[in-house]
């Protein structure tokens, strides 16, 4: 072999195949001439039998190369020269198509972060929350006592851990701080099998009462307060008075499990709360054994719980084990309306995908001369396809490559603009543009070119050659073109869906921005306040604290009223108790599930809200006064539902001297406060007088009540000086933390809420857009081509009016056509926003017929303008040409 | 009269190969000259289409079995003439042997008795 040869390249094999069939040619004619053929003929002849020539050298020098990759990089250096010819048009369809590929692939970084990505632990699928099923139904927490069995004698966990939320106050530099943490069993490591990174984590020892004082802490904790040193281990920390040892540091993937613990410290179980099989507190997770289903652990624990029934104390109900997949646990309902935004994010990259294809066709049209002379001269018809996919491959590259990085820049400027968004939405902060991201959007930009490549290539390829070359194309074709018209209705029924699903919700968002929340947070500032144990072991002495604290803020000039109570709407810390009227065995089916507030008297003025009935508390009910409660207007009916609740009694909370459950007599009725935001239903809620609390509430409550404070005017900066100031006087050790106002609380539980509006508002408007601009091109690309049609009809007579409303009529067939399926695929999806929408039906009527209303609307625009210019034709100059 | 087997569908993949270099190891030949010559030895039987031959060439000239020169044929033309190389004698008398076995196979097969 000459390795010249091959080392000459593509060029000289043409030129070498061409010059070796042009002999083969003169050798056949020079024989066929000899034979008596006329030159001509034999040159024919010859002709034929050799075939197509080019389609020959094509042939052979593709078996030179890796014909695939030079064809296609030949062809997207061709489509690249075509579009660069056509700037124009080649910037609107990037544009589109970055808005499409660009939108899609932002909402897909959010999906990645909160739903998709693995959460950062061994085998995530095996890790499962684990609760008891109580009155709700929902997954609720664990008594000692349970756990305890549970994991003797589970045999489908290969390992439960327990953990419990906890606060501390922390003096380590110059003002106290609030840290929270949670008590774990050691198990708790075990389950998620993450080592520490420096020391080691906790110990089964450690579980035990005097060997519990050891902590370990988060890696955010040990960066922020400690420097990130490791010297930190074996060093000291006073936690509530008191001296914890640092044991280990845990990685920071710890950090990213969805919650806001920054330190874990031993839990112990006390022989006695084990044995009550009571005080549901326990957050359990475990971790499967191999092969067994949720459904086959949450039987196992059901099991166990009836098998232990006999050990059970007397008046403790059997309940059920429910087992949950954490990351659905821990992500919840926020999966569901992120992939609801996913879909209406995909809808738009469909509507882009409908408009560029349809530029596409417009200029296949155009180019179909074009086309029509390449194919003729050799070009194989896949050549030609490959040749238009390359085109909108090219722009779909183009356009991609400009929205995702138009995304990477958004993405933290979208989520600066929305910070309680990251608060609502768990793991929304881990958001950001990486591999699996850069994945999709490959995924995104090859579908696009795919979708909208495809049909202008097959079509442009199937041009009938005589047609297109005799020039003798202007004739109605267009009126009948059903590719077209299927493009405005596909674009139509799309839009609909799209517009219907951000109609619905921001109809919800409006609803919930109106709905009352049953008090008045204006000018009202929170905060919560932790008394530390030692020194407060007395619950009189936490009262007094307490009652001394909201005495001397409301002394402030600046304070209008002030109050603590245990449950303030929208506030973490709530507390529920089973009531049970009197007359009725105090037993769980008879439970009416009381959200319990411990107030001090002035709670419902600082929140205006309004007695219903009956009187408020006052300083007569005293610890030894009779027990007195003021239940809402909803757990009024429903302990007593159609009878007047106040003068009646209620058992609930703690037991008498008799050891039966204490009766408190109902002194008064309040409005329903919607505690759990505006979007949830008002809970029963039951308040007691601070002096009246149950002793064991204290520890319930870790010591931590919020402070309400109104102010005298509308600012509120004055006001956290002055609750600073007062509890400073009260305790210096005492830090002050949670400090929100009330519209910030209110805002903070509608976060995702408006998240999720603004990007469907503004994922509806670019569909609109973009279908508006979509309908508008197919129609006056319907007008260019009946530009001689029209004008000869107005040459016989035809009023503007009457071309006006033919075009019109004609351009509409289609939205009519997209408007029917998209309504009926917008009420056949509707139900996937049941989730997420509040105060309206999915398959909203009103929003339905706005929505249609709207498009046709803009489809009647889109239609009128191209319209209106086919009547200002200029005859003589169009039918002369 | 029984059709002419064309090169295109009818023959199995390396057939056409096979017979250009057992056509071309009596001395070399240029592309129509080939087409003539296999016309020939198979007594009109096979029929080579050009759309064939020249692809195949090509296969031949980069796996390295034949070799192109641009050479004066008989009647003065400049032609373009190929001949076979070592490694092509060696790919053929392979590939002879391993037809024949497969050729006798088939023959011992379609020769059972019927029952």
């Amino acid at each position: 072999v000459n390795p010249f040869e091959r080392l000459r390249g593509r060029r000289n094999v043409d030129r070498d195949l061409a010059d070796e069939l042009g002999a083969h040619l003169d050798v056949r004619i020079e024989e066929l001439v000899g034979a008596g053929l006329p030159l001509e003929d034999a040159r024919q002849q010859a002709r034929r039998e050799l075939g197509n020539e080019t389609l020959l050298i094509e042939r052979g020098r593709d078996v030179w190369r890796f014909a695939m990759i030079e064809d296609a990089w030949q062809d997207v250096r061709y489509a690249w020269r075509q579009l660069v010819r056509a700037p124009g048009f080649t910037a609107v369809a990037v544009i589109t198509f970055a808005l499409g590929i660009g939108a899609t692939t932002a909402i897909f970084t959010a999906v990645y972060a909160v739903v998709l990505q693995p959460f950062p632990f061994h085998e995530p699928d095996r890790v499962v929350a684990v609760g008891e099923q109580f009155v709700t139904g929902s997954l609720s927490a664990v008594s000692p006592g349970n756990f305890e069995d549970w994991r003797t004698h589970a045999k489908t966990f290969s390992d439960l851990g327990a953990r419990r939320f906890v606060s501390v106050n922390v003096s380590s530099g110059t003002t106290p701080e609030r840290l929270v943490g949670v008590a774990v069993t050691a198990s708790y490591f075990s389950v998620f099998r993450i080592p520490a990174v420096l020391g080691r984590t906790i110990t089964a020892d450690e579980n035990r009462a005097g060997r519990e004082r050891v902590v370990v802490l988060s890696d955010r904790l040990w960066r922020r307060v400690f420097g990130g040193i490791p010297a930190v281990l074996g060093t000291t920390i006073r936690m509530d008075g008191h001296p914890y040892t640092v044991i280990g540091v845990m990685p920071p993937q710890f950090d990213r499990l969805g919650g806001p613990e920054e330190f874990w410290i031993p839990v112990v179980f006390t022989p006695e709360a084990i044995a009550s099989h009571d005080g549901h507190s326990m957050y359990v997770v475990g971790r499967l054994a191999p092969g067994i289903s949720t459904e086959q652990a949450a039987a196992d624990l059901s099991i166990i719980f009836h098998r232990m029934k006999e050990q059970l104390p007397a008046n403790t109900e059997v309940r059920q084990g429910i087992v949950n997949e954490f990351a659905a646990e821990v992500v919840g309902g926020s999966r569901e309306r992120l992939l609801v935004l996913f879909g209406a994010v995909a809808l738009v990259l469909l509507i882009a995908c409908g408009n560029v294809a349809h530029l596409l066709l417009a200029r296949g049209r155009l180019r179909s001369h074009e086309v029509a002379l390449r194919a003729s001269l050799g070009a194989s018809r896949p050549r030609l396809i490959r040749q238009f996919l390359s085109e909108s491959a090219v722009l779909a590259v183009a356009g991609g490559t400009l929205g995702v990085g138009a995304a990477y820049v958004a993405i933290p400027a979208l989520l600066a603009i929305a910070p309680e968004a990251i608060g609502a939405i768990p793991r929304l902060d881990q958001t950001t543009v990486n591999g699996h991201v850069l994945l999709f959007a490959l995924a995104a930009i090859v579908m696009s070119a795919l979708l909208t490549g495809i049909v202008p290539a097959l079509r442009a390829s199937r041009l009938d050659l005589r047609t297109s070359l005799s020039d003798g194309a202007r004739t109605l074709a267009g009126a009948k073109d059903t590719l077209r018209s299927g493009l405005v209705a596909g674009e139509v029924a799309v839009v609909i869906v799209l517009l219907a699903g951000a109609g619905v919700l921001i109809r919800s968002a409006l609803y919930l921005q109106s709905v009352e929340p049953g008090f008045d947070g204006t000018s009202v500032l929170t905060a919560r306040i932790s008394l530390p144990e030692v020194g407060y072991e007395e619950p009189a002495r936490v009262e007094r604290a307490f009652r001394g604290l909201v005495e001397r803020i409301s002394q402030h000039p600046a304070v209008d009223v002030a109050a603590v109570s245990s449950s303030v709407p929208m506030t973490p810390g709530t507390n529920h108790n089973g009531l049970v009227p009197e007359g009725k065995a105090f037993d769980p089916s008879n439970f009416v599930l009381g959200r319990l507030g411990v107030i001090t008297e002035n709670y419902f003025r600082t929140f205006r809200i309004p007695l219903v009935a009956g009187r408020l508390f006052s300083v007569e009910d005293y610890r030894e006064a009779p027990r007195v409660m003021i239940l809402s207007r909803t757990a009024a009916q429903q302990l007593f539902p159609n009878e007047n609740a106040v003068g009646q009694r209620v058992a609930c909370c703690e037991s008498g001297p008799d050891g039966a459950p204490l009766l408190k007599l109902v002194v008064g009725i309040v409005g329903d406060v919607r505690s759990n935001g505006p979007h949830a239903e008002p809970p029963a809620d039951f308040y007691l007088p601070i002096q009246q609390a149950p002793a064991y509430t204290w520890s319930w409550f870790q010591r931590t009540l919020t402070v309400v404070v109104r102010g005298k005017t509308e600012g509120t900066g004055i006001l956290t000086e002055a609750l600073r100031e007062a509890v400073r006087d009260i305790d210096p050790t005492v830090p002050v933390h949670g400090v929100a106002t009330m519209q910030q609380r209110l805002q903070a539980t509608l976060a995702e809420n408006r998240f999720n509006l603004v990007l469907m508002l503004l994922l509806g408007s670019i569909g609109l857009l973009l279908s508006a601009v979509g309908i508008y091109g197919v129609i006056a690309c319907f007008v260019a081509q009946r530009r001689h049609e029209l004008a000869v009809r107005m040459a016989l007579g035809a009023s503007p009016a009457d071309v006006v409303r033919t075009v019109v009529t004609h351009g509409m067939r289609p939205v009519w056509l997209g408007a029917v399926i998209g309504l009926t695929a917008a009420v056949a999806l509707s139900q996937t926003l049941a989730s997420s929408v509040y105060g309206v039906t999915p398959r909203d009527p009103v929003t339905l017929v706005a929505v249609v209303a709207v498009l046709i609307v803009v489809a009647i625009l889109a239609n009128l303008l191209p319209a209106r210019a086919a009547t200002r034709v200029n005859l003589a100059g169009l039918l002369a040409g | 009269m029984a059709s002419k087997l064309s090169t295109r569908k009818d023959l199995f993949p390396g057939a056409l190969e096979l017979m250009v270099l057992q056509t071309l190891k009596r001395k070399p030949l240029h592309g129509y000259a080939l087409v003539r010559a296999i016309q020939a030895s198979s007594r009109d039987l096979l029929q080579i289409e050009e759309g064939s031959l020249y692809p195949a060439l090509q296969r031949m000239l980069k796996e390295g079995w034949v070799n192109a020169r641009w050479t004066t044929s008989d009647t003065g033309r400049r032609v373009r003439a190929y001949e076979v190389t070592l490694k092509g004698l060696k790919h053929l008398s392979g590939e002879r042997e391993r037809l024949g076995q497969m050729f006798e196979g088939v023959r011992l097969v379609l020769a059972m008795v019927e029952p």
